[in-house]
């Protein structure tokens, strides 16, 4: 990078935290506005582990926009009611980021999420990790998520994973 | 071995809450299950399917290392030094042609041999490298999947997995030729009993999804296999066809060759669970880590001759149908804590569905039913040496 895009870099950071809100408040729909609307547009999360030792396999693996989409199924209605619900907070911090081309740009963020089950109210670390993020700079400068890779340092989750992380 | 007191039911269909939750059972089951006469699943030879490979894991705590030596044999070790049992290696997989202990720089070839150790001439008049190889857990393999027991009274792996084996052995794709395709690995806030209890025998009442799915439940088989309890499920699935409420309907798609066996289960006792549930494969290495807790890694295969559109399909199923995410079992994983919290409450667990008569134990069960666990907990009782009320 050769020089410093602060208006970029706001706009990133926007993106970052637009995420976090939405996963946090539970907004599946939000979550999903975050993605290009795209057939590629993508979501993993996968250990890192996994990842070290070229295992593709992962936690959950959205490959495509339908599989987005269908992720709000699980969450807003198959999923309903049979869970011990829990609060999350993303601490999200952009680390790097370069521009691939005219309408991409990859960002590479760090990551930690704390949960809170509903029954205990104890509050401990769910997981942390990087994000891995292909960034859609849209018509009008708009940003957008085309790919995003949860790489979780995370390899032994404390929890079953109800929200994307 | 030490006496314990716990008053156990009389009828068959009910077990004391307490054995779930008490800390001095906890520490005799480690004795005399994780330590006694019963076979441990470790691990899947594909996991490490090339020369040097390695993986390693802790059973019941106890440090094991596998490894696949440079002519291709599978050996378990246990984790440990053979000078003074410092943990050899820190990794969870690997490939590595030796391994070195830090400590005093200890060298072990991939066959477990001691190939180097300074300063020896300060050592024991008389010693010999020979004498010290890694130390050797007893182990057997299964159509690759390799089983640990650290006991030498436990009968040989065939007898001990019994009538399980063929339901097994069409597990792994009727010949143990599996290429690993990555871990879920996750903890349970439960007792490692209940983790067992509730993860083979599905509840078709919690699974909200097979409704919305179209899935029809309750059409196989489940029988008991083996004094030990294991129980093995073979039922035909029924493949959706017709709208559902999924977008992408390629993670319920069975594009398999065995449609009139659709989906298979294998419980070990004491801990392992294995399935074939359409496409997916996926064995589940779980160990306990306290009364409380249980951790599980699921593992998760495809064949090695699948083409590499099969192999992709394995893989986007593998990774969203089930584990403690899966769009089919995460809610599995609730009822694992919250059957967890319940039981420190007194009295015992009643079991209803498929108990014809509370005073007897039968082995072929529908495949719904939740009695199908009850000649496990009698193995359980057996073991543990909880006598049974006669009134």
């Amino acid at each position: 990078m050769t020089r410093i895009d602060t208006s970029l870099e706001a706009e990133l950071d926007a993106l970052l935290l637009a995420d976090a809100s939405a996963l946090d408040g539970k907004d599946m729909l939000g979550w999903l506005g975050n993605y290009a609307e795209e057939d590629a547009a993508s979501y993993f999360c996968r250990s890192a582990e996994n990842t070290e030792h070229d295992l593709a396999l992962g936690f959950m693996y959205d490959d495509c926009r339908a599989r987005l989409e269908d992720r709000v199924t699980f969450v807003n209605d198959i999923w309903v009611g049979t869970f011990q619900d829990y609060r999350t907070r993303h601490f999200v911090q952009r680390m790097n980021y370069e521009r691939l081309d005219a309408g991409t740009v990859g960002m590479q963020s760090n990551f930690s999420v704390f949960m809170t089950p509903e029954d205990t109210g104890v509050t401990q670390v769910l997981a942390a990790g990087q994000y891995l993020d292909t960034v859609r700079v849209g018509r009008n400068g708009e940003l957008k998520l085309l790919s995003r890779r949860a790489e979780l340092d995370t390899s032994v989750l404390p929890r079953y994973l109800v929200y994307p992380i | 071995m030490t006496e314990m007191k716990l008053s156990w039911p009389k009828n068959y269909n009910e077990v004391p809450k307490e054995a779930f939750t008490r800390k001095d059972i906890y520490a005799e089951e480690i004795k005399r299950i994780f330590h006694g006469s019963e076979w441990h699943p470790v691990a899947h030879e594909s996991e490490l399917p090339n020369p040097g490979d390695f993986k390693t894991f802790r059973m019941a705590g106890v440090p094991l290392l596998i490894a696949r030596d440079q002519q291709g044999e599978v050996r378990v070790f246990y984790n440990a030094c053979s000078h003074r049992g410092n943990q050899l290696e820190t990794a969870v997989m690997g490939n590595k042609t030796e391994f070195e202990c830090p400590y005093h720089r200890w060298l072990f070839d991939t066959k477990g041999d001691l190939v180097g150790c300074p300063n020896h001439r300060d050592f024991l008049p008389g010693f010999d490298r020979a004498d010290y190889p890694l130390a050797q857990p007893r182990f057997d393999c299964f159509y690759g999947l390799i089983f640990v027991t650290l006991s030498a009274e436990t009968e040989p792996l065939l007898e001990f997995l019994g009538e399980a084996q063929n339901t097994l052995r069409e597990l792994v794709a009727g010949d143990g030729r599996l290429k690993l395709l990555g871990y879920q690995k996750v903890r349970y806030d439960t007792n490692w009993k209940s983790y067992t209890d509730n993860d083979g025998y599905h509840a078709p009442l919690l699974h909200q999804a097979f409704k919305l799915l179209n899935w029809q439940g309750g059409k196989g088989r489940q029988f008991t296999a083996t004094r030990h309890g294991h129980i093995c499920f073979e039922s035909a699935l029924s493949v959706v066809s017709g709208p559902t409420v999924l977008k992408d309907q390629s993670l319920i798609e069975f594009k398999g060759q065995d449609p009139a066996v659709g989906s298979r289960i294998v419980s070990l006792f004491p801990t392992f669970v294995s399935t074939k549930h359409l496409d997916v494969i996926n064995l589940r290495f779980a160990t306990p880590i306290d009364e409380e807790t249980v951790e599980v890694h699921y593992a998760y295969f495809a064949h090695q001759d699948d083409d590499e559109e099969m192999a992709r399909h394995r893989l986007r199923q593998s990774s969203n149908l089930l584990g403690p995410c899966g769009l089919i079992s995460m809610e599995d994983a609730s009822v694992f804590h919250r059957i967890h919290i319940g039981n420190h409450t007194p009295g015992s667990a009643i079991f209803q569905k498929g108990v014809h008569d509370p005073s007897k134990l039968e082995s072929e069960f529908l495949q719904n039913d939740e009695s199908g666990n009850l000649p496990r907990w009698e193995h359980y009782r057996s073991v543990m040496g909880f006598e049974r009320a006669t009134a």
